[in-house]
């Protein structure tokens, strides 16, 4: 890769006292994620991966460490981070195990929201709101309240929400986990798709061996540590 | 795209309940104000009506509404030599209670001096003033009286030849008008076993003198209504009328004054501590439908921060729900009121004053259920989407 990683962490650690220890739920860790690369997170339960993803996200500040985007320091240790609000908002796309969706909200405007937080005028964000379901193949759900869509419909709609602002890192914790296998191979093309596409950075933990192909690589991990 | 509206589209059926609730403590605040209103209006209706400048009492009291009054029965001719009086008349006001068709009714019985007076100053809806000085009655519909009715009084017959519409006095008895004369008639007639009890006293007691001409000792009237001369001095008036000894004098803003002031306070300070209940109760349901409001949505309101959202969305959607929440309840208690107040026995005023205090009051209960959840709102982190 030429171009300048649009993620970076440098020795970022993350404890958390626990009675007279300490957990080190995150125990050092760097690495580099370049533009238009879909990497994987593997490694056991507990191993830190979603603490991994919290630090980069900018909702937790490290321990110890750094954390930059496009080159930025951004994140470091006793960092209040509700001021990255409007950071976040513009950079960072979210996608969790479960989709989140707000219940009373149908699925553009739940994609459409993204967009309103940003300034959006209304008419622009829902039609394209409207634009990015129909890409991700719900064209005939934008109407729907989240309760009435099946599992992987809802994953696709939150989706489209973390895309909606165009943010360079997409941040993804298991968004497979709950979803068959097929749907499961369906989203994370979806994700090879826009790192394609949108030449964003995307890291997604996983822990579904089957869709380890449609990754450009993967980061192992254990104890809070990388292992390869 | 309004958060606050969409939510409360999708939990429609709870929000009306909420507003119901609600609306129902904000109709029974408007309830307790409008039955003071009520009262009030009711208590200073004759002596707004009646037409009075002056009203000219036992001395040392002030009668006739807050305390008993006697005056000797030739005060008014005494009055009506005074200069600068345009007029004096006679009157007497007494609770009556008598049985019409096997009916208990009770009324105000209200006496004035026929002819001056014939009652041309009460709201008639039916019928006609009195026309004769005796064994005619106008009387308030409230008394429970159709026109031609014929009741017994006293000893005699009386006709309803009028009928008036929200004549009644302070307790929300229907006024019941007859001459001076009549009224004291009925008014001095003693049932037997008064006259028994009068002898069995040593016969200290005067008897009640018949016909109803003279009435000397234990005279029933109450008090002389004087009309003065557009150029009178009320002052002047009032101190000749004072030189006396024997008679008090009141203007009609003195009789109003004591019956809110003295008659009225204690009801008044009531009704006021009941509707501050009333409101603290409100502000304490709104508040916790808020908090939990802002409870349910702890997970939507880390992700709105997790999004990026600013937190004037998360405190607009919060407090929009809030106001919408009192809003609604306002208008529809307000409704309500309207609907259900007429069928009260007793008046209940809505006034447009009181309206909007209540609605100021409503906003302030509002608002602070607006920090209550915003508080709550605030503490909330983007990670708690993942809990
Ligand atoms: N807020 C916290 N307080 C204390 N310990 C924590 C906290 N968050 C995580 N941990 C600990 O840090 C370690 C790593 O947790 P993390 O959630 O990152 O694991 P994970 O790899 O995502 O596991 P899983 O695959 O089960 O989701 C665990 O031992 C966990 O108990
Ligand atoms: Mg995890």
């Amino acid at each position: 890769m030429i171009a300048a990683p649009i993620l970076t962490l440098r020795d970022a650690a993350r404890h958390y006292p626990s009675g007279d220890t300490l957990v080190r739920a995150l125990d050092g860790v760097s690495f580099n994620i370049y533009p238009g690369e879909l990497v994987g997170i593997l490694g056991p339960s507990g191993s830190g991966k979603s603490t991994l993803l919290l630090i980069a996200g900018l909702l937790e500040p490290p321990s110890a460490g750094e954390v930059h985007i496009r080159g930025k320091c951004v994140s470091h240790p006793g960092m209040d981070l509700d001021q990255m609000r409007h950071f976040r908002r513009n950079n960072i796309g979210f996608v969790f195990q479960k989709a989140n969706l707000i219940p009373f909200l149908t699925a553009v405007e739940n994609v459409a929201l993204a967009l309103h937080i940003d300034d959006v005028p209304a008419r622009a964000a829902r039609s394209y709101a409207a634009h990015l379901l129909a890409s991700l193949d719900l064209a005939h759900r934008v109407d729907s309240i989240p309760s009435r869509l099946s599992g992987g419909e809802q994953q696709r709609v939150a989706v489209a929400r973390a895309l909606a602002t165009d943010p360079g890192l997409i941040l993804a914790d298991e968004p497979t986990a709950a979803l068959d296998s097929v749907r499961g191979r369906q989203v994370i093309g979806l994700f090879r798709q826009i790192a394609d596409e949108r030449k964003a950075g995307v890291l997604v933990v996983t822990h579904d061996p089957r869709t380890l192909d449609l990754f450009d690589r993967t980061i192992e991990m254990n104890d809070g540590r990388i292992v390869g | 795209m309004n958060l606050a509206l969409k939510d409360i589209r999708h939990n429609a059926v709870r929000f009306l309940l909420t507003v119901t609730g609600v609306a129902f403590l904000i109709t029974a605040s408007i309830g307790m104000v409008g039955l003071y209103r009520g009262i009030v209006s009711d208590a200073l209706l004759i002596i707004e009506e009646v037409g009075a400048d002056l009203w000219v009492v036992q001395g040392g009291r002030a009668g006739p509404f807050s305390e008993s009054s006697a005056i000797s029965a030739e005060l008014d001719r005494r009055v009506e030599g005074v200069a600068g009086v345009a007029s004096a008349r006679r009157f007497v006001q007494v609770s009556q209670q008598f049985d019409h068709g096997g009916r208990q009714l009770r009324a105000a019985l209200v006496g004035v001096d026929y002819p001056e007076d014939a009652g041309q100053w009460t709201h008639l809806i039916q019928g006609r003033p009195l026309a004769s000085g005796h064994f005619e009655a106008i009387a308030d519909e409230a008394v429970g009286l159709s026109l031609g009715d014929r009741i017994r009084l006293g000893q005699e017959d009386y006709t309803i030849v009028g009928l008036t519409r929200g004549m009644v006095d302070m307790s929300g008895d229907g006024l019941l008008l007859v001459s001076v004369n009549d009224a004291l008639a009925i008014a001095q007639r003693r049932t037997s076993e008064e006259v028994l009890l009068a002898r069995s006293a040593g016969g200290r007691a005067p008897a009640a003198p018949s016909g109803g001409s003279s009435v000397r000792q234990d005279s029933k009237i109450a008090a002389v209504l004087v009309t003065l001369d557009p150029a009178a001095d009320p002052e002047a008036v009032r101190r000749t009328i004072l030189r006396w000894g024997d008679a008090n004098v009141l203007s009609k803003a003195e009789q109003a004054g004591l019956l809110l002031d003295q008659r009225l306070w204690r009801l008044r300070v009531q009704i006021l501590a009941f509707t501050a209940v009333l409101l603290l109760v409100m502000t304490i349901v709104i508040s916790l439908i808020i908090y939990m409001l802002t409870m349910e949505k702890v997970h939507e309101i880390a992700l709105l921060k997790l999004m990026g959202a600013r937190n004037t969305l998360i405190i607009g959607m919060i407090a929009q729900q809030s106001f919408l929440i009192g809003a609604a309840a306002l208008g529809l208690g307000l409704v309500l009121a309207q609907g259900i107040f007429p069928h009260f026995p007793r008046k209940v005023a809505i006034d447009p004053g009181d309206i909007a205090m209540l609605g100021g009051a409503v906003a302030l209960v509002c608002g602070f259920a607006s920090l209550i959840g915003i508080s709550r709102a605030m503490k909330v982190r983007a990670q708690e989407v993942l809990s």
